[in-house]
């Protein structure tokens, strides 16, 4: 499994340096020299000018500027935005970042989640009239047009009800006088959020090996309560308590975009569960469950789905680069101010810095999500973490 | 009665098609005792499989049972609930499938699959005490323990086999089901299977329904045997009873058809024809339009149904002859 793991993270490099270089020759290849346009920008003083051609070895031949390039990749140098200027990408990106990393990971967690419970129950109760009902809602929210379908949301919950903010990631007039940066009630719910999945994670590593199973299931319950009451301490007391206010505000601005986005998002998952559990339930080793007599929701969940679950993942992987494009469409919809948003003023703006930093960071981004993925599914399927050992 | 573990009487099963209703399984009746090994054999597509799964009420979804009763140590299985039945399977009856090679899931180690199951039915015992008894059946059917953390396709299709046997045993039934576990198998290994499988019923005292379409095999591993054809039992007996004076046409012509175990050259006869189609109605002998003998013989108009000619050998009226 580590060697696996080295391998792919091997791969993974190999791949980003590709990306890379192609997306500064798409950069470079931008009709009119998009880099000439430095010219033109008035908003740019003379010497953040000269900085950025010599930063970028504008002056040079194409060669030596990739070469340049990615070293200053590394360094972390981008040079300077034009729009915002003195400010520089990595600056930018800095702030922007987690607010997508948190709208996106929660909404596909979610989204992976549900789906994957959906279709499980859609093939265990095939033929039954729920079942249609959910499967023809599915194949519309599957093809539906998205940015239509986000604009509907909206202004259903957000307009007709007046359920939920129409857009932003915050109300202003509550932060007047907060004594936090935005940011840092992000970091802290980013913080939070991963601690908690985290500890949730190690309850049922840890609860596994318990052999009853009503055992295991107390346990379970068990630990998730503590949890919770850890969690309640947590924003309770000291500084948390005084974060909770507007932490709650930030939250309250993600229901509507992660309901939205994971409606849309789900269906595919749930539809080719559905698929591969159905066939799953044809395998011989779906009777012998059924012969050792045990309970048809542990056939249902240990044998149907859990088998069921590879090509699902597998077809997953494959939709992560969709986080890119969908992050550009859901966060101009809801005017989230997160990477998405900032590629798009990048690229309108002609933002040349601003825009290769953010691709490049959105690259890492799919790149760390398709290497999670990938090391996920090798883990769960012991045919290939087996192969990949040898 | 001397203590009559499986009861079968009058079962009567049908699959619901398209095409119309297959009649897999016909006013069968026979009882297996406790330690007895009891065979049944017949041509692929009798309705062999139909009757083991049906005796597990694991039948398809298109079944339908129209008539009889299953006992399992007086138990009604018939009409039991699912949530009993669950309690009745593995417990008391285990099964080895036909193409045991798909019966492991792919994804979960061999060892924690048995120990499922020996979890649902002994919900009390500590994970040791699971270890070590799946340790001593592995060691019983000539696996290694360590073959536990394994997953499936890490092992080859013999030792994935005895362990299906081993899995069979693990919650200690009275009864064990074998429908053709050797059948994917190369003859070697087959045959250490077939050993295995005696040992271990000899050795547990269990009793065992073998299922096979060879009558060879049958003939090592029984104590009694029924010959079924297209769907009923056309002659029942004890083992040595039914091959040393062999009633039935269709019975006469399998053992033809067989090299014997003896070792004597027998000159092999293979029957003529198709089996009958399932779907199709028949009244009176269904092996007729096959039977060397319709024409002098037998009564292949008469109703089926078993007749006893000797103390506990049962024989398909048709081949009485006409009364
Ligand atoms: N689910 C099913 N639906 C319809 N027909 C079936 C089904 N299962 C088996 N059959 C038919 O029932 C007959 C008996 O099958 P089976 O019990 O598997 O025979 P055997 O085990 O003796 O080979 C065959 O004709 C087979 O085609
Ligand atoms: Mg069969």
């Amino acid at each position: 499994m580590l060697v696996y793991t080295i391998k792919r993270f091997f791969e993974m490099v190999i791949v980003f340096f590709l990306f890379l270089v192609i997306s500064y020759l798409l950069f470079n290849a931008i009709p009119g020299n998009a880099f000439s346009s430095l010219l033109l920008n008035p908003l740019l003083p003379p010497e953040a000018y000269q900085k950025t051609i010599e930063a970028f070895g504008l002056d040079k031949p194409l060669f030596e500027r990739v070469q340049l390039y990615i070293i200053n990749f590394f360094k972390g140098d981008f040079g300077y935005s034009y729009t915002y200027y003195p400010r520089t990408p990595i600056d930018l990106i800095a702030e922007r970042l987690p607010r997508t990393l948190m709208l996106f990971s929660i909404v596909n967690v979610v989204a992976f989640y549900t789906g994957f419970l959906v279709g499980k129950i859609l093939a265990w109760r095939r033929g039954s009239k729920s079942e249609t009902w959910i499967t023809i809602g599915s194949v519309f929210s599957y093809t539906v047009f998205y940015p239509w379908f986000a604009l509907m949301m909206l202004w259903f919950f957000g307009y007709k009800m007046d359920w939920f903010p129409l857009g932003k990631f915050l109300v202003p007039e509550k932060w007047y006088d907060s004594p936090y940066a935005s940011d840092e009630i992000f970091y802290t719910l980013i913080l939070f959020t991963t601690i908690s999945s985290f500890l949730l994670f190690l309850v049922f590593i840890f609860t596994r090996n318990i052999e009853s199973l009503q055992k295991r299931r107390n346990a379970r319950l068990f630990g998730l309560i503590i949890l919770a009451s850890l969690a309640t301490m947590y924003w309770t007391n000291g500084e948390a308590a005084l974060k909770r206010f507007y932490a709650a505000d930030i939250a309250y601005h993600m229901i509507l975009p992660t309901f939205t986005v994971t409606l849309v998002a789900f269906a595919g998952t749930a539809l080719l569960t559905r698929t591969t559990m159905m066939e799953v339930l044809k395998d011989d080793y779906i009777l012998t469950a059924r012969a050792k007599g045990l309970s048809q929701k542990r056939i249902r969940d240990r044998h149907a789905a859990r088998t069921a679950l590879l090509p699902v993942v597998t077809s997953f992987i494959f939709t992560i680069i969709t986080i890119i494009d969908g992050s550009v469409l859901t966060e101009s919809i809801f005017s989230w101010p997160g990477m998405g948003q900032l590629i798009l003023e990048a690229v309108v703006q002609e933002d040349i810095p601003l825009a290769m930093a953010t691709f490049s960071f959105i690259g890492i981004l799919a790149l760390i999500a398709h290497f999670i993925a990938d090391i996920s599914y090798a883990f769960l399927d012991p045919r290939i973490r087996i192969k990949a050992e040898n | 009665m001397p203590d009559l573990l499986l009861e079968v009487k009058n079962l009567s099963m049908h699959y619901d098609t398209l095409d119309g209703n297959v009649d897999a399984v016909k006013d069968i009746s026979f009882s297996v005792k406790s330690g007895e090994s009891f065979g049944l054999v017949g041509e692929s597509g009798c309705g062999k499989t139909s009757v083991a799964m049906t005796l597990l009420q694991l039948q398809p979804d298109n079944s339908v049972i129209t008539e009889g009763s299953i006992k399992l140590d007086g138990k009604e299985l018939i009409g039991l609930s699912e949530n009993d039945l669950r309690k009745v399977r593995w417990d008391s009856i285990s099964i080895v499938f036909q193409g045991a090679m798909n019966a492991w899931n792919p994804v979960i180690k061999i060892g924690e699959q048995i120990r499922e199951a020996m979890r649902e039915h002994y919900p009390e015992n500590s994970k040791q005490e699971n270890i070590e008894k799946i340790d001593e059946l592995f060691k019983m059917v000539g696996l290694d323990g360590s073959i536990s953390e394994r997953f499936p396709h890490e092992l080859s299709g013999g030792m994935k086999q005895r362990a299906v046997i081993a899995l069979a045993l693990s919650c200690d039934p009275k009864i064990i089901i074998a429908d053709e576990p050797t059948t994917a198998l190369d003859v070697v290994i087959q045959d250490q299977i077939l050993n295995e499988i005696k040992k271990v019923q000899d050795l547990l005292g269990l009793s065992l329904i073998y299922i096979s379409h060879d009558i060879a095999v049958i003939a090592e591993m029984t104590d009694k045997i029924a010959v079924m054809y297209a769907g009923s039992i056309v002659e029942m007996g004890p083992t040595k009873d039914i091959f040393e004076n062999p009633v039935h046409s269709y019975t006469r012509a399998l053992l033809d058809s067989t090299p014997s175990i003896r070792g004597e050259k027998r000159k092999l006869k293979s029957l003529d024809g198709e089996p009958p189609s399932l779907i199709n109605k028949i009244d009176g002998c269904s092996f007729a339009p096959r039977c060397p003998d319709r024409e002098t013989k037998c009564n292949p108009t008469e109703h089926m149904r078993l007749v006893e000619i000797a103390p506990d050998h049962f024989v398909d009226i048709c081949s009485q002859g006409k009364q």
